[in-house]
C-alpha cells in the first residue's frame, strides 16, 4: 500500500531523467520536489525535508556523493533512505555511492516495478527505524526518570541508614558498589553507656528488595541501641521484624557487634556471616575468631531463635574485621574463588595491623586479574581505641531526645519499682525503665545522662550488692573477661534477692530535680572503710562513683553501702 | 535438565536432584520438581547436590521455601551428597539447624 503523503526529492541535470521519473512518481501517488545539482539538491533537502532521495551521480555544481553526504549529516537522527541513479554498475561507482552514504541504487533505464520495488522496501526499513528510535527515546526518557528516583531514594536511604559514627577515623570500610541498593548494610550506632554497636548485615539479592529490608532493620537497630538495649535484644527484635515482612527464602545474614568501652569486651552475634576477626596488633596474629554460629535473621520464630553472644576481651590497638561472603566469593579468571584459604593465610603473615585492609583489597584485586570493579566486597574495619569509643555522639543525642515530648512542663510525681530476682534473671530493667521516664517527663533530651546515672547505681547494686562480686578483679590481666563471666554465671544462679528503686521528681524553676534511691538486698560493704578508697580512686572499679559525683549534686550511701541516694537536677 | 526428581519404589522417599549452579537461575525448575509430588505423611525429601558446583544465597532461599511448602519443622529433608565448598555455605548459614545433611 503506497502512502500518498510522502514526498520524495530527486536529483538530476538530466531533464529528461528527471520529467521520467518525476512521471512515474506522481502517478503513483508520491509528492515530488526537484533539484537540478547536488548543491540545490541539499539546499531542497534542508527546506523540504522530503522522505526519499533519488540521486544522480554526475551533476555540476556538486556531485551525487557529496550532496549525499550532506544530506546525511543533515537529516541527523531520521532515517531519509538515498537510491543512487547509476547508468552502469560498475564497481568503483557503486563502493563509492554507499561510501558517501546511499542506500541502494536504481539502474538506468527506470522501471516502474523495479523503482516501486526499492522505494517499498526502503521506506519499510524506514519505519522499522523510526519505531526502534522512538522506542529507544522513550526508553531513554523512562531510564533518566528512573535514574532520578533512583538517585533520589539512594539520598533518602543513605540518609536513614547511615550515620556519623562512621566517620570516625578508627573506622575503615568499603561497601559493596554492585548495585544501587546493594544487598549489604552497615550500621554503626553509640551506645548511651560508651561504646559502639556495628551491624554488618547481608541480604539475599540486592535492589530494592533488600533496601526495603534494611530500613526496618536500621530503625530498630538505632533505636534500641539509643534506648540502651543490649545487642541479643537487638537481633531479636530484628529477627521478629523481619520474619513478618520478609518473604520466606529472603533472609538477612548478620554480624551484630557490641564494643563496650567501660568494659573493654566485646560481644558478638554472627548468624550466616563470614569469620568475624579480632587481630592482635602487637603480635600480629588473630586473636580470636568469631565463626557463624546462629541462622540467618528472618527465618525462625522467637521460640527457635538464639540470640546468645560470643564475649571476648579487648586490648587497645586490636583490630576488628568483618566482610561480607562476597569477598570470599570473589571470582578470579578461570571462576575459582578467593576462598577461606587465601583470606586465612593473608591473616596468618604477621603484617603489620595497619597494613591488612589495603592489602586485602589489593589481593582481591590482583585475584581477580582484570580491571573490573571489585564487585560485592564488604569489608569493615574497626580499632580498638578505648577514647575515641567513649565519645559522646550528636546522633545519639538526637535519637534520645526523639524518645520523648521535649515540651512536657517539669511536674510532680513519683514511682517504685521492685525489681525480684527471677526478673533480674530474665530482663534488663534500664531501657523500659529509662523509657517511661522519658515519656513521662521528657527530660529534654538528657536520656544519655539518665542512662549513664542509672546503669552505675543498677550495675553497683546487682554486681557488689546481690551478686557479691569483687572490683579489684578488674585490674588483673584479663580480668574484665572473668569479672564479667563471673556476672554471668552468678546471675543465672540467682535465686534470691530484691533491687527496689524509688523515685521522686518535683519541679524548680526551669527544670526540676529527681531524687533516686537504689537499695538492694544483698550484703553490701563498708561505707566507712570503702567510700575514701573509692571516690579517691580513678581507675577502673571507682570510676562509676566519679561519673555519678559529676552528674548528680549528691551522692549518699546508705544502710552499709546497700542504698545510694543521688539528685539529679536538670533544666 | 538441570533439576530432576525421582520417588523410591516404595514410595516413601522423593529425591530431588540438581546438577550445575545452583543458583537463581533453577528457581522455577527446582520448585517444579517438589510441588509436583503429593507430600503424604511419612514422606522424605533428599535434595541431592552430587553434581551441584555451586551454591548462592538465593539457593538457600529456595530450600526455605521447600521446606515451608512441605510442613515447616515438620518437614523431613536431608541435603545429600553435599561438596565441601556446599557444606562449608551450608555450615555458615547454620542450615543443620534446619534440615539433615548427609
Amino acid at each position: 500500500m503506497s502512502t500518498p503523503t510522502l514526498t520524495v526529492l530527486v536529483a538530476d541535470d538530466d531533464t529528461t531523467n528527471r520529467l521520467l521519473l518525476e512521471a512515474i512518481l506522481e502517478q503513483e501517488g508520491y509528492g515530488v520536489i526537484h533539484a537540478e545539482d547536488g548543491r540545490e539538491a541539499v539546499e531542497a533537502f534542508a527546506q523540504y525535508h522530503p522522505d526519499l532521495v533519488l540521486m544522480d551521480v554526475r551533476m555540476p555544481e556538486m556531485d551525487g556523493y557529496e550532496a549525499t553526504r550532506q544530506i546525511k549529516a543533515l537529516s541527523g537522527d531520521t532515517f531519509v533512505p538515498v537510491i543512487f541513479l547509476t547508468a552502469n554498475s560498475d564497481l568503483e561507482s557503486m563502493v563509492r555511492s554507499i561510501d558517501s552514504g546511499g542506500d541502494d541504487f536504481l539502474p538506468k533505464p527506470y522501471n516502474r516495478i523495479q523503482l516501486q520495488t526499492r522505494i517499498n522496501a526502503l521506506m519499510r526499513i524506514r519505519e522499522l527505524y523510526n519505531t526502534v528510535h522512538s522506542q529507544r527515546d522513550e526508553l531513554r526518557q523512562h531510564q533518566k526518570r528512573l535514574e532520578r528516583e533512583r538517585q533520589l531514594a539512594k539520598r533518602l536511604f543513605n540518609n536513614i541508614v547511615h550515620t556519623d559514627v562512621l566517620d570516625r577515623p578508627n573506622i575503615r570500610y568499603r561497601l559493596s558498589p554492585m548495585s544501587l541498593f546493594s544487598g549489604d548494610i552497615l550500621l554503626a550506632a553509640a551506645k548511651p553507656s560508651g561504646g559502639l554497636h556495628l551491624l554488618l548485615g547481608d541480604f539475599t539479592g540486592h535492589g530494592l528488595a533488600a533496601a526495603t529490608g534494611a530500613l526496618p532493620v536500621s530503625s530498630i537497630f538505632y533505636g534500641m541501641t539509643a534506648k540502651g538495649y543490649a545487642i541479643a535484644e537487638i537481633v531479636a527484635e530484628i529477627n521478629a521484624r523481619l520474619l513478618t515482612i520478609l518473604p520466606v527464602d529472603m533472609f538477612l545474614a548478620a554480624c551484630v557487634v557490641d564494643l563496650d568501652a567501660s568494659s573493654q569486651t566485646l560481644s558478638v552475634w554472627n548468624g550466616g556471616m563470614p569469620p568475624f576477626l579480632i587481630y592482635d596488633a602487637e603480635r600480629r596474629q588473630v586473636r580470636q575468631r568469631v565463626a557463624s554460629t546462629h541462622l540467618p535473621l528472618g527465618i525462625v520464630a522467637d521460640e527457635k531463635f538464639e540470640s546468645r553472644v560470643e564475649m571476648a576481651t579487648l586490648r587497645s590497638g586490636d583490630r576488628l574485621f568483618f566482610c561480607s561472603d562476597g569477598v570470599l566469593e570473589t571470582p578470579g579468571p578461570q571462576g575459582e574463588r578467593f576462598g577461606n584459604a587465601r583470606f586465612d593465610a593473608l591473616f596468618a603473615e604477621e603484617l603489620p595491623a595497619e597494613d591488612l585492609f589495603d592489602e586485602l583489597l589489593h589481593r582481591l584485586q590482583t585475584f581477580q586479574a582484570d580491571t573490573r570493579q571489585l564487585d560485592d566486597v564488604t569489608l569493615v574495619e574497626v580499632v580498638y581505641d578505648q577514647q575515641l569509643l567513649e565519645l559522646g555522639d550528636a546522633t545519639l543525642a538526637a535519637e534520645g531526645g526523639r524518645g520523648g515530648r521535649a515540651d512536657i512542663p517539669p511536674t510532680s510525681w513519683a514511682l517504685d519499682f521492685v525489681l525480684e530476682a527471677d526478673m533480674l534473671r530474665h530482663v534488663d530493667p534500664l531501657p523500659p525503665l529509662i523509657q517511661t521516664l522519658v515519656d513521662l517527663q521528657g527530660f529534654r533530651g538528657r536520656r544519655q545522662q539518665l542512662y549513664t546515672i542509672f546503669s552505675e547505681l543498677y550495675s553497683n547494686a546487682l554486681e557488689h550488692g546481690l551478686l557479691g562480686l569483687d572490683s579489684s578483679l578488674k585490674d588483673q590481666p584479663n580480668g574484665f573477661a572473668r569479672y564479667y563471666q563471673q556476672r554471668d554465671q552468678r546471675l543465672s544462679a540467682l535465686a534470691e534477692g530484691e533491687i527496689r528503686i524509688h523515685l521522686r521528681h518535683r519541679p524548680e524553676a526551669g527544670g526540676g530535680c529527681l531524687q533516686i534511691r537504689v537499695e538492694d538486698t544483698g550484703s553490701g560493704f563498708d561505707t566507712e572503710r570503702v567510700l575514701p578508697s573509692l571516690s579517691d580512686n580513678l581507675g577502673k572499679a571507682g570510676r562509676g562513683i566519679q561519673l555519678l559525683r559529676s552528674l548528680c549534686e549528691q551522692v549518699h550511701f546508705t544502710d552499709n553501702g546497700n542504698g545510694v541516694e543521688v539528685h539529679y537536677r536538670w533544666g | 535438565m538441570p533439576v530432576s526428581s525421582s520417588v523410591s519404589p516404595d514410595g516413601k522417599e522423593v529425591t530431588v536432584h540438581v546438577s550445575g549452579r545452583f543458583d537463581f537461575a533453577a528457581q522455577n525448575e527446582f520448585r517444579d520438581a517438589y510441588h509436583g509430588v503429593k507430600a503424604e505423611d511419612g514422606v522424605r525429601f533428599v535434595v541431592d547436590l552430587s553434581r551441584a558446583s555451586y551454591m548462592d544465597s538465593s539457593a538457600l532461599g529456595m530450600l526455605l521455601m521447600m521446606r515451608e511448602y512441605l510442613g515447616g519443622d515438620s518437614a523431613d529433608i536431608t541435603l545429600s551428597h553435599c561438596s565441601e565448598e556446599i557444606t562449608n555455605i551450608l555450615n555458615v548459614a547454620n542450615f543443620q539447624s534446619l534440615f539433615k545433611i548427609a
